[in-house]
This record gives C-alpha cells, sequence and structure tokens, in this order.
C-alpha cells in the first residue's frame, strides 16, 4: 500500500505543475480583464515548439523549454491584436486561436516529422539531503527543474499582482478600464503585456508537457488540459493561491489514473481517463452552486475596452 | 518627433452601417484568409498553378468528386444549423462532437440490440440518436440555466467524457467479432440510411427537411422572434416576462438533436458501422459554418457546401502532395480569424483626430 501511495504521490507534483503554470498564466490575463479560452492551444504550441527544439538541440531541455514560451508568447500576440486592438468577441478570437492552434501544430508536427521521437528531456534533480528523507524526499524532491520553479513562479505571480505598481494597474484594468484609463493607465499596453506574460507561463506549461513529462510530441497532447486550467482559474476565484491548490487537486487526479492501472487494480480503463473531465464538471457546478464566483470575477472580464473620444 | 505627430488614429463605434458594407467586407475578409491559405499551401509543396484545379475544377466538374462533396456537405450542414440554433440563444454549444457521438452510440445500441421489427429499425434508430444527442446537450444547458456555470467548458469537458465512453465500447463489449478491430459491427442493410441512386443516400433531403424547419423556427415563427431577442438582450428579454429559460432550452435541445443527426450521417450513413474518430472536426467545422453564416439556417447549408468541398480538396491533397489532413482545420481556422477581425470594421470606425 504505501509502495502504491509513494508511487502517485511521485508522480504528482509534475502533473500538478503543468495545471499550475496554465492556471497561473491564466489568472494574469483574466485579471486584466481579458477572458482567456486559448489555454488549450497556447499549450499545444508550446509542446510542439518545446519538443522541436528539444529534437534539433539535444542537451538543454532548459533552452527548449524556453522555445516553447516564446512560441506561445509570439502566437499570443495575434490574441492580443485580436480582442485588444480589434475589440472582436473574446469568446470567438479564444476559440478561433484554439483551432488555429491544433491546425498549425498538427501540420508542422506531422510535416517536421516531430512525432513519437522519445528525446531525453528534462530530468529529475535529486536534491541533496532532503532526498534522503523517507517517503517526502521521494515526493517533493526528485523532480525535475521546472517542478520547483513553481514555487518562486508562484511568489512572483502574488507578488507582482499585490505588491507592484504594474500589478496594481493591471488589476485596475481588469476592474474598472475607465477609471484606470482615466487615472493615466493605458488599458491596450497593459492588456497585451498581460495576455503576452501569462502566455508564456501557459508556453511553460506546455513544454512541460511534452520535453518534461512523456518526452516525446503527438497531436492534441494537451487532451483537454488547457480547458480544465480555464475551469480552475474559475473555481479559484481568480486568487493565485487557490488555482494553486486546485492544481494540486487536479494533480492528484491526473497522475492516480496511471497508477492504478500500473497496480492490477481491474476498472474500466476508459472511465478512469474520464475522470478529470468528470471532477472538472463536478467543481464548477460546486462552486456556482456555493454562487461566490461571480463576485470575485474581473468586473471589467470579456468587455472589449473602447475609450469614448470626444469629437 | 512633435512635428511629425500630426494627430493620432481614434477608434468609434460605427453608428449606421449598410447591408452591402457588411457583404463586403465579410467577403473581403474569407477573401483575405483564402489567400492566406494559398499561400501557406505553395509553402507546403503545393504547385500554385494546381491550386485552382484542386479546390473548384476537379471537385465540381469531376462526378466522383462533386458526389463526394454532396456527401460531405449533409453532416456539415447538420452540425452547422445545429451550431447556429445554440449560437441564436447566445449559448456557446461547444459540445457538438459529444453530441455526434452519444446519437451514433445511441442509434448503434439500437442496431445492436436488434430493437423493433426491421422495417421501423432505421426510424427508431434516428429518434434514439436525436434523444441521445438532445439528452447530451441537456447537461450544460441545465447546469448554465440553473447555476451560471460557464458552458464553453462544461460542454467542451463533455466532448472527453464521451470520446472516453465511446472509446470503452469499442474497445469492450461493441468490438467487432467478425475482425476484432475496434469498431461495432456493421449495420444490416436496412439499418442504414437508404440509398437515392447517384451514389447518395437520404442524408441530403433529410437535411434539407431539418434546414428549412430550422429556418422557419429562427425566422418566421414567434419562438424565433423571442430567440433574437434573447440574443439582443437576455436581461431586457427576462424584464419583458418573456420565458427565456425555455426558449434556451429549446434551441439547446435542437442544437444537440441536429449535431446528433450529423454524426448519424457519418456513421448510419456512410461509415456502416460506429467507428473511432467518425466525428472528429465536425464541431469545429460547425462552429464555423454558423460563425460565417450569421446563425442563419439557409445561408448555413450553403456555407457547409463550401466547407465540403474544402474537406474533399483536404482529402485529395493528402492522396496527391502528402499534406496532412491537418492543413484543412488550419485553413478553417485562418478563415475563422480574419472574419471575426473583419468585425472590427463593421462596428468600428477609425478616424484621424488632429
Amino acid at each position: 500500500m504505501m509502495e502504491f501511495l509513494i508511487a502517485w504521490w511521485a508522480n504528482v507534483p509534475e502533473a500538478a505543475a503543468a495545471y499550475a503554470l496554465a492556471a497561473l498564466g491564466l489568472l494574469l490575463c483574466e485579471r486584466s480583464g481579458v477572458l482567456n479560452l486559448t489555454a488549450e492551444g497556447l499549450m499545444l504550441v508550446g509542446a510542439m515548439a518545446a519538443m522541436g527544439a528539444a529534437l534539433q538541440i539535444e542537451g538543454y531541455p532548459g533552452m527548449a523549454l524556453v522555445v516553447g514560451m516564446l512560441a506561445a508568447a509570439l502566437v499570443s500576440l495575434l490574441f492580443a491584436l485580436l480582442v485588444v486592438t480589434l475589440r472582436v468577441n473574446q469568446v470567438i478570437a479564444g476559440l478561433a486561436i484554439v483551432f488555429f492552434c491544433q491546425g498549425f501544430t498538427q501540420l508542422l508536427g506531422v510535416m517536421f516529422d516531430w512525432q513519437n521521437h522519445p528525446v531525453p528531456g528534462l530530468l529529475p534533480v535529486r536534491i541533496p539531503l532532503l532526498a534522503d528523507i523517507p517517503i517526502i524526499g521521494r515526493v517533493l524532491f526528485e523532480q525535475n527543474g521546472v517542478v520547483y520553479l513553481i514555487v518562486p513562479i508562484f511568489f512572483a505571480v502574488q507578488w507582482v499582482l499585490h505588491q507592484t505598481r504594474a500589478g496594481l494597474r493591471l488589476r485596475s484594468v481588469g476592474e474598472n478600464p475607465e477609471a484606470a484609463d482615466a487615472a493615466g493607465v493605458s488599458v491596450p499596453l497593459v492588456r497585451f503585456g498581460a495576455i503576452v506574460a501569462g502566455s508564456a507561463l501557459i508556453g511553460l506549461a506546455g513544454g512541460l508537457l511534452s520535453v518534461g513529462g512523456v518526452k516525446m510530441w503527438f497531436p492534441d497532447m494537451a487532451g483537454g488540459r488547457g480547458w480544465i486550467a480555464v475551469a480552475l482559474v474559475i473555481f479559484a476565484r481568480w486568487q493565485p493561491w487557490r488555482a494553486l491548490a486546485g492544481a494540486v487537486l487536479f494533480g492528484c487526479i491526473e497522475s492516480l489514473v496511471p497508477r492504478i492501472a500500473a497496480a492490477g487494480i481491474r476498472v474500466p480503463q476508459y472511465f478512469m481517463l474520464m475522470t478529470p473531465y468528470v471532477i472538472t464538471l463536478v467543481v464548477m457546478a460546486w462552486t456556482a452552486w456555493k454562487g461566490r464566483s461571480r463576485s470575485s470575477e474581473p468586473g471589467a472580464l470579456g468587455q472589449p475596452f473602447l475609450r469614448e473620444e470626444r469629437r | 518627433m512633435r512635428s511629425l505627430r500630426r494627430g493620432r488614429p481614434v477608434v468609434a463605434a460605427r453608428r449606421r452601417m449598410s447591408a452591402a458594407f457588411d457583404a463586403a467586407v465579410t467577403t473581403v475578409a474569407i477573401l483575405a484568409g483564402l489567400a492566406l491559405s494559398a499561400f501557406i499551401l505553395v509553402v507546403a509543396g503545393v504547385p500554385a498553378e494546381e491550386l485552382a484545379n484542386e479546390f473548384i475544377v476537379n471537385t465540381l466538374t469531376d462526378a466522383d468528386n462533386l458526389r463526394a462533396v454532396l456527401a460531405q456537405a449533409a453532416p456539415l450542414a447538420f452540425v452547422g444549423v445545429g451550431a447556429a440554433l445554440a449560437f441564436r440563444v447566445r449559448f456557446w454549444n461547444l459540445g457538438l462532437e459529444g453530441q455526434m457521438i452519444a446519437g451514433s452510440v445511441a442509434a448503434t445500441a439500437i442496431a445492436l440490440a436488434d430493437v423493433g421489427p426491421p422495417v421501423w429499425r432505421l426510424f427508431l434508430m434516428l429518434v434514439a440518436a436525436m434523444a441521445a444527442g438532445m439528452a447530451w446537450a441537456l447537461v450544460p444547458a441545465l447546469l448554465k440555466l440553473r447555476l451560471g456555470v460557464n458552458e464553453v467548458i462544461s460542454s467542451l469537458l463533455l466532448n472527453y467524457v464521451a470520446l472516453n465512453f465511446l472509446l470503452h465500447l469499442l474497445y469492450g463489449s461493441w468490438k467487432d467479432p467478425v475482425d476484432a478491430f475496434p469498431h461495432s459491427p456493421a449495420f444490416d442493410p436496412f439499418e442504414r440510411l437508404p440509398d437515392l441512386g447517384w451514389g447518395l443516400n437520404a442524408a441530403l433531403p433529410l437535411v434539407g427537411a431539418a434546414a428549412v424547419f430550422a429556418a422557419w423556427l429562427l425566422g418566421r415563427s414567434r419562438a424565433g422572434f423571442y430567440m433574437r431577442f434573447v440574443h439582443a438582450n437576455p436581461s431586457v428579454a427576462l424584464a419583458k416576462g418573456l420565458p427565456v429559460a425555455a426558449l434556451v432550452l429549446t434551441a439547446v435541445l435542437l442544437s444537440g438533436g441536429y449535431a446528433a443527426l450529423a454524426g448519424v450521417c457519418l456513421s448510419v450513413g456512410q461509415e456502416g458501422r460506429l467507428t473511432q474518430a467518425f466525428f472528429a472536426g465536425y464541431g469545429f467545422s460547425g462552429i464555423l459554418i454558423a460563425f460565417l453564416a450569421r446563425n442563419n439556417a439557409l445561408a448555413a447549408v450553403v456555407v457547409a457546401f463550401l466547407v465540403a468541398v474544402l474537406f474533399v480538396s483536404g482529402q485529395s491533397l493528402q492522396v496527391f502532395y502528402q499534406i496532412p489532413f491537418a492543413m484543412v482545420r488550419l485553413i478553417e481556422a485562418i478563415v475563422i480569424i480574419s472574419a471575426a477581425a473583419s468585425e472590427f470594421f463593421l462596428r468600428y470606425q477609425v478616424r484621424w483626430l488632429r
């Protein structure tokens, strides 16, 4: 039993890290008032670009992840152009970008033949001494570098949002863009910045899936994790620490599924694979039933900003 | 620097807009999207002089290809009209693929269990499919109406649930005993959509009738008028005493039913059995069709025909130039992005403020 639990928990941090990165990225973007449905697509872009880079330059998985981040940030510029500059409906624009990324990554990945080529990828880093602690050492201190990076990234997001002038501007643009504009904050500029920075984190989540997790690439490999991340942000009521907690919950569920099969417990496999989606639905219904998500939503979420000019 | 800045561009909401301007801007946007797609195709290795041949001449003049286009147009029109129905009441039904799966699973269950006499079998399969599609659409509809859960995510997540359920059946009890492949046993001839000659089956008249009904419902009936009201402003519609919840529910359930019939066109009509990926890409195409048709049911049929041309051309590109079918998905996405971007020019005007 203990063996089973440790094998399960040791896989939780990495699965949770992808959700946490995506949710934190989305959160940055949505706190600036931009409803972001692009996560599924940007994770695919991050995963494909990182894998492409890992196949070209061997031995530098960190570089590959940076390439994944940059690629996602680049694609998010198109999203920002649509929703900030052209004020397109944010649901339509988000969906269109997801479809674009799905088609684009599948096309490029298949044409360059990046499919199913394993790479060494990110290797676990043992933290000396701490890794020798029984159970906890195996679970927390034998993970890959990105998992450890979650801690500073989380505190950075929290700090930027709540302690800095830039974060104040970002939140004011998301709550009341008219007031922010009157105070001299450039609404389009802040939203562009939030989208690009958030999308880089989502791209890192995608890169973690391909270079860190399965260590190869196949089409549509995000498998709905981007949508779950969108739901997570609603569940987290746009608070970073709640997003982190939700990410750990979904990391637990996701890493439990293969463990149960590996332990030889006979449960219908495809019903197990359904569980993350079903649990997301249940969590969304429960959050809505509690009825507090509306009031904590950023005030201007989903609404394009247009300054009323004098003639 | 100062002297270079002779004013700045200012965006303002457009007050009036003519239908001709609307049509012109949308057409230009779609053409721009297609031009960009053509460029990508040329980069991917299709000779530029062959593009017109591949996409227009071959598909519309060759009898076999035209037949393929018409066969492909039926499920696309179903799913497009279905999407339009839900979008009319501002419900983002992104669960079209899940509803297609649910419908085809129900139809297959009727066929495998040999429910009813053979004469009625196909009819029962269609009814079961619609009921299952509606039931699958009911979940996000109720979650939204009762609890205010965002339907974009809930309907999308249900696609993954439906897909895993489908795989559970196909790799489990429904696996074909003849060849042990993960697809259902083939349907009996009387369980398939009947042939109407010239290689076309009953899907076309079925979708024609369905589209006319949807057009009547949305354009001519009282409920359609109310739905337009709900689309324009749900809170005012509610304040005016319209049965908003009932209208939304009607439109979404019909949407699920239509999506289920799109699935039936593919599984019961074309493949003759339940397969693993018969639905792939149709949900997205349905959204594209409804968006370009501005949620108009009859326009959706026309757009569905054009998307069918794209699908069939995509298949031939795959055969002749080894271009992955994902190219079709990419072209669809580029068209939807350029059409969405063009709405900026419809809604706003840019003036130069000195």
